[in-house]
């Protein structure tokens, strides 16, 4: 039995003009100790995944469709009560941009502090002893909890999050674009520090974002999005070595590779479409290079073409 | 928390330099306006030069302008605020004698509006959209946009002259009711109008900033996180969004705490309340310089002293504010 299962997820937002079909039947799973990654262009859904996952969408978004069967249980169904005694203490979230993540007024310790007494019958003490020794687990030194957010560099901070989203020994992580808004060399100290955390305490993880090569480096199993819609879904390996889908081609191609040969970058033409009225057919038909009349009418399944290597696209590769 | 005695004392310095200034414009100003007050007070035409002459020296206006301001520094230093020409008494005692009824009278409308448009900011943020929110919002920004006096007339018309439930002019009956409590009953009678009219045009600054600063928090990325912490919706609010968007209220607030004893003139004067603003209004029509000086001095140290307290709490509440000022 999978930890999570998202199953035809649709997560819509309702504007002036209509609907916006952020998320339009999504499906995939994540196995217990697994890393799965999501990737894709910024506005494809992602985040709003995440976001509907724990049941805190923006106003205006609605979960129109599907379910999230999270230990046997939908969450979609759950009184407001009940998901909120989930969140942080079953499924914790690291924010994109830990920047304004953290409140501030309020001391990066006492927040910690808050997280865990929200959901564990402790006192402040013991708490704030947990506390402190989170800080060590993410290299702070512990008398820093004592701080504000604005004392810490971003990178400090994204580490402080880290260790408040592990305060209550979740089940699952979710990493929604954790390193984006850090320099790179910062950005590659947190993923180290995510993906060390994540072999010792055996963490199930979904990692979030558009980045291939923090997929490639973090993750098992990867699912790349594309308007709202999974459009390839395999192991990271397989993906990687025999991507299928025209779009998952095209990510890899964007990225250059330091041991490979020397190559141009291809990038993807065009942008990424108004999901306000999604393209009819594939959605990726306008920008595929491989584009016939089927793709401008059909929508294609995701199938299984072997291995669980699942792809949405006419083409038989 | 040494850090935060260092900002104590840095604003405690920049107070003391904006009471000097103060205190030294307020001298100058009334230096530079035209015309001789020793000629208000007395007909230079029916007295003779000698007496004006021995007039200007008894106020020391026939000193040299430093050798005044000297003089000027050395009375407020032991609490003289000079000669009133009209009332014909020490200035302090002229302004003292109406400070209980302004600050009565502004005290109690100022707390109300703040409490009133602090709620009320905080509904309409909260059912932001709603009917709820539309009608705090109209009805805030009506209030807030009419003139003072104007509703303060229609009040009295309304209220004192065709129903007759309020006075309709001054502070207490004439004569005062016996005993102690008919007395206050009797000035609270005489001051409902002035402060509902007062409440009702200054409450909605307060509902416009704390719904906008709520708004603008309940936005913020640690607004998510906390809802992510699985937080009861409660504490979010309390807890997360409303310390920080209480900070620029905080702001407002101080200052018009600050003006409390400067009074309303225009209600003042409406209502025949004997306050510190018709004082001033008074002390003007009867070009009563000494006076106007002390009530001008008395404002500003209770505008400086309540900013100083403003930026205290400011730090209390934000601990960003205490380095400096790196701002949100």
């Amino acid at each position: 039995m999978p930890l999570l299962q998202v199953k035809n997820l649709k997560t819509y937002y309702q504007t002036a003009r209509g609907y916006v079909k952020a998320v339009d039947g999504v499906n995939f799973q994540i196995e217990e100790g697994e890393v799965f990654g999501l990737a894709g262009e910024s506005g494809c859904g992602k985040t709003t995944v995440a976001l509907s996952i724990i049941r805190l969408l923006p106003p205006g978004g609605r979960i129109i469709d599907g379910k999230i069967i999270f230990n046997d249980k939908n969450i979609l169904t759950m009184s407001e009560e009940d998901i909120r005694k989930i969140r942080w203490k079953k499924i914790a979230i690291v924010f994109q941009g830990a920047m304004n993540a953290l409140n501030p007024v309020i001391k990066v310790g006492d927040q910690i502090v808050e997280a865990i007494t929200t959901h564990e019958n402790v006192s402040k003490e013991d708490a704030w002893k947990r506390t402190e020794k989170l800080f060590e687990m993410v290299g702070i030194d512990p008398s820093r909890a004592k701080d504000y957010p604005h004392e810490f560099s971003g990178g400090m901070k994204q580490r402080v999050m880290i260790a408040m989203a592990l305060a209550c020994n979740p089940q699952l992580l979710i990493a929604d674009e954790p390193a984006t808004a850090l320099d790179v060399i910062v950005q590659a100290q947190i993923l180290k520090l995510m993906r060390e955390l994540q072999r010792k305490m055996n963490l199930s993880m979904m990692l979030i974002t558009h980045d291939l090569s923090i997929i490639a480096e973090t993750c098992n199993k990867v699912a790349i999005m594309y308007a709202g819609k999974i459009v390839e879904y395999a192991d990271t390996k397989r993906i990687f070595r025999d991507p299928q889908h025209p779009y998952t081609r095209g990510l890899i191609n964007a990225f250059p590779s330091i041991r490979g040969p020397k190559r141009k970058l291809i990038s993807i033409p065009g942008t990424p479409p108004d999901l306000l009225n999604p393209p009819s057919g594939c959605r990726f038909h306008p920008r595929c290079p491989y584009t016939n009349d089927k793709c401008k009418k059909i929508e294609p399944e995701l199938k299984d073409i072997g291995e669980r290597h699942y792809v949405a696209c006419h083409m038989s590769w | 928390m040494s850090e935060f005695r260092g900002y104590i004392v840095r604003r405690t310095i920049y107070a003391m330099i904006t009471l000097f200034l103060t205190i030294t414009i307020n001298f100058f100003i009334f230096r530079v306006m035209p015309g001789d007050p020793v000629s208000i007070m007395v007909s230079e035409r029916i007295l003779k030069p000698a007496v004006v002459e021995e007039v200007r020296a008894m106020f020391g206006l026939n000193l040299p302008l430093w050798q005044q301001y000297i003089l000027y520094i050395r009375n407020l230093l032991i609490g003289y605020l000079g000669y009133s020409f009209h009332w014909k008494e020490p200035v302090i005692n002229v302004i003292m004698e109406r400070m209980p009824n302004t600050i009565l009278l502004m005290g109690v409308s100022t707390i109300f509006s703040v409490i009133i448009g602090i709620v009320l900011g905080i509904l309409a943020a909260w059912k932001r959209g709603t009917k709820i929110d539309v009608t705090i919002l109209t009805s805030s920004l009506t209030f807030y946009s009419l003139p003072v006096f104007w509703i303060g007339m229609m009040l009295l018309m309304l209220f004192g002259y065709y129903l007759g439930m309020f006075p309709i002019a001054g502070t207490m009956s004439r004569p005062p009711p016996e005993g102690f409590f008919e007395r206050i009953l009797d000035i609270l009678h005489h001051m409902t109008l002035p402060a509902i009219t007062l409440t009702l045009i200054s409450y909605g600054e307060y509902t416009l900033l704390m719904r906008g600063t709520l708004l603008d928090v309940l936005t913020q990325d640690y607004i998510v996180t906390a809802r992510a912490k699985g937080l009861p919706e409660r504490r979010v609010l309390v807890r997360h969004a409303m310390r920080n968007a209480l900070l620029p209220t905080v702001t407002a607030v101080a200052i018009s705490l600050g003006f409390i004893v400067s009074g309303a003139t225009l209600t003042e004067t409406v209502f025949s309340w004997n306050g510190v603003g018709r004082l001033i209004y008074d002390a003007m029509m009867m070009r009563d310089y000494p006076v106007l000086q002390g009530a001008f001095l008395i404002i500003s140290i209770s505008v400086i002293l309540a900013n100083y307290v403003a930026d205290i709490v400011y730090g209390i509440l934000d601990p960003r504010i205490r380095y400096g000022g790196q701002g949100a």
